[in-house]
């Protein structure tokens, strides 16, 4: 059984191809590291998963379902939750609100109801509440409710922004480069978050050029390079394969100065 | 006679207020989620002039035309806003101006309707409609001593003030719950906020037409309480006057275009010597503001400040 499911994933920006025929299987509860050197399209493949792009050619599959055609919002409805590689919490908002804002296709009240303020409306903001609080001392900021997210040094509005995906109750999370720009305490603790949320069932893809913590993490990698998947298996694997060794490191015959 | 203490000119003042601060709720909830209309002048004038034809020439009563011109007035919002769910910034607001002249320019050219550039005149007065109600009952305003001018003022300020009081009332609790929480994260991230499952297309629409409902709503109450409205009332100027509201007041928080509303309709009353420099004051003020002050005068950070010193003070109490 496979929750996500991509067959033949091509996105082409005019003349750019971003991504070319890249097929590989999600498994339920994979931690599965996609990485590859820089302009890979690994956050391209993020954005077409997410609908933010629609892909030129190919096929999605997310828990046996095609969701090719859906937008956006359906997506995450449908049970997929991702995080930006430039943190992209709502600024003026407070953590708190944010991380309500992440539930919303979880929760219902429209605008009679919020505005007659009805009991079940104010039930479900209770409910609301709860949720955040919870998530909040998941992500380690407890507490941190009414700070505004824009002033949060930056760990914090990383690990805001992973409460905010995790929010809707996601089947699948995709984290892009959450670790990027952090010191070894801070990354040791995204890494633990991952491993929680792991341990809750989720299933994640994660984007990162930090190797040490995709050897920790990762069950399963999936290796790009200029838009085609060069490898995918195990991390001990993917270690010992030329062809991922040679996109990061070039060949040794093609060094003409050697 | 009793009552010469109340001179009608003052309540008549703060129902322009009022008419004004449901205007800058109006422009509020559709720049709540980022989009930038100048179309509220001709949203505006649908409801207006909806509610003064539906009144004088078909004999529909008052509360039900103004209905009217609220519902065809957010008809027309979503009917512009669809297709404008495409531009943004600038060039949202270049089409929604376009579609406030294009508005315009049919009032005055559909004749037989509307009187064209002369307008409409002897629409039913709130104020005068609800006195000939309570005469009929037995009524007058000599016996809590006031004169006939100074009731109608007075009547029609306290209508005015309880719309405009439900008004905040709604949006205030609109801004406080989960479609006001969608409305501002697709305003800080459209893309981000579409990933967090917030339907954008909906809500942008639902945005747009509710502001229109709200200058259409302001318009037909415009048209009931100076019982005359022609063209000229619906002007580029127009447009400009509810943004600067928002502009001026901050647009960060529902209370930013409504003081905005209040300061500057206040202000130029107040101020009755260079009211013909109303425009100039505008310009110097709205320069002075960017520099020094872009998002306004009320900001979520003096709201915040505000609450919390009524809290404390609260909990001294």
């Amino acid at each position: 059984m496979t929750l996500l499911e991509l067959a033949g994933v091509t996105m082409e920006f005019g003349g750019l191809t971003a991504l070319s025929d890249v097929s590989f299987p999600v498994v339920p509860g994979d931690v599965l590291g996609l990485i590859g050197p820089n302009g890979a399209g690994k956050t391209t493949l993020f954005n077409v998963v997410t609908a933010l792009f629609p892909p030129t050619a190919g096929e999605i599959r997310f828990a046996g379902k095609s969701i090719r055609g859906l937008k956006t919002h359906e997506i995450a409805e449908r049970g997929i939750a991702r995080t930006f590689q430039n943190i992209r919490l709502f600024p003026l908002m407070t953590v708190a609100e944010n991380v309500t804002v992440g539930r919303h296709v979880k929760s219902g009240a429209g605008v009679a109801r919020s505005v007659l303020r009805t009991k079940g409306q104010r039930e479900e903001e209770a409910r609301l509440l709860a949720r955040t609080n919870e998530l909040l001392a998941l992500v380690g900021l407890k507490g941190a409710n009414d700070a505004v997210a824009g002033s949060l040094p930056y760990g914090h509005q990383r690990r805001a922004e992973i409460a905010r995906a995790l929010a809707s109750d996601p089947k699948l999370l995709l984290l892009d480069e959450p670790v990027a720009g952090m010191n070894e305490n801070e990354t040791d603790e995204i890494r633990r978050l991952i491993d929680t949320v792991r341990g809750l069932g989720i299933t994640v893809i994660l984007i990162e050029h930090d190797m040490s913590l995709v050897m920790k993490v990762c069950n399963r990698l999936v290796v790009l390079s200029f838009g085609r998947k060069i490898a995918e298996g195990t991390p001990e694997e993917i270690q010992n394969d030329p062809a991922v060794v040679e996109a990061y490191l070039g060949r040794e015959e093609d060094d003409g100065f050697a | 006679m009793a009552g010469d203490w109340l001179n009608p000119y003052y309540p008549q003042v703060a129902s322009f207020v009022f008419i004004n601060v449901i205007l800058g709720v109006s422009i509020y909830i559709t720049l709540a989620t980022g989009q930038l209309s100048l179309g509220n002048a001709g949203f505006m004038s649908i409801g207006a002039y909806t509610s003064a034809v539906l009144t004088t020439r078909y004999g529909i009563p008052m509360p039900a035309g103004i209905a009217m011109g609220a519902i065809l007035a957010a008809a027309a919002g979503v009917v512009i806003g669809i297709p404008s769910l495409r531009l943004t910034g600038v060039y949202l607001a270049i089409a929604t101006l376009g579609f406030g002249e294009v508005i315009r320019v049919l009032f005055v050219n559909w004749e037989s309707l509307t009187g064209g550039a002369v307008g409409i005149a002897a629409i039913p007065q709130m104020g005068r409609a609800l006195l000939a109600r309570l005469r009929e009952s037995g009524f007058e305003p000599g016996t809590v001593g006031l004169r006939d001018n100074q009731f109608i003022a007075l009547t029609v300020f306290f209508v005015l003030l309880v719309l405009a009081a439900l008004t905040i009332l709604f949006f205030a609790r609109l801004s406080g719950s989960r479609v006001g929480r969608a409305y501002s994260a697709i305003r800080m991230d459209e893309k981000a906020a579409e990933a967090a499952g917030i339907d954008t297309t909906y809500y942008k629409v639902l945005a747009f037409t509710q502001g229109a409902f709200l200058s259409g709503f302001a318009g037909a109450l415009f048209a009931h309480t100076t019982s005359y409205i022609s063209p000229a009332d619906f002007t580029y100027h127009r447009a400009v006057e509810i943004l600067v509201f928002a502009v001026f007041g901050g647009s960060e928080h529902l209370f930013g275009p409504v003081f905005g509303a209040l300061f500057l309709t206040v202000m130029p009353e107040a101020l009755r010597v260079i009211s013909n420099y109303r425009y100039i004051l505008y310009g110097i003020l709205l320069v002075a503001m960017m520099v020094y002050r872009p998002q306004g005068v009320v900001d979520r950070a003096l709201v915040e400040r505000l609450s919390c010193a009524r809290k404390t003070r609260g909990e001294a109490a």
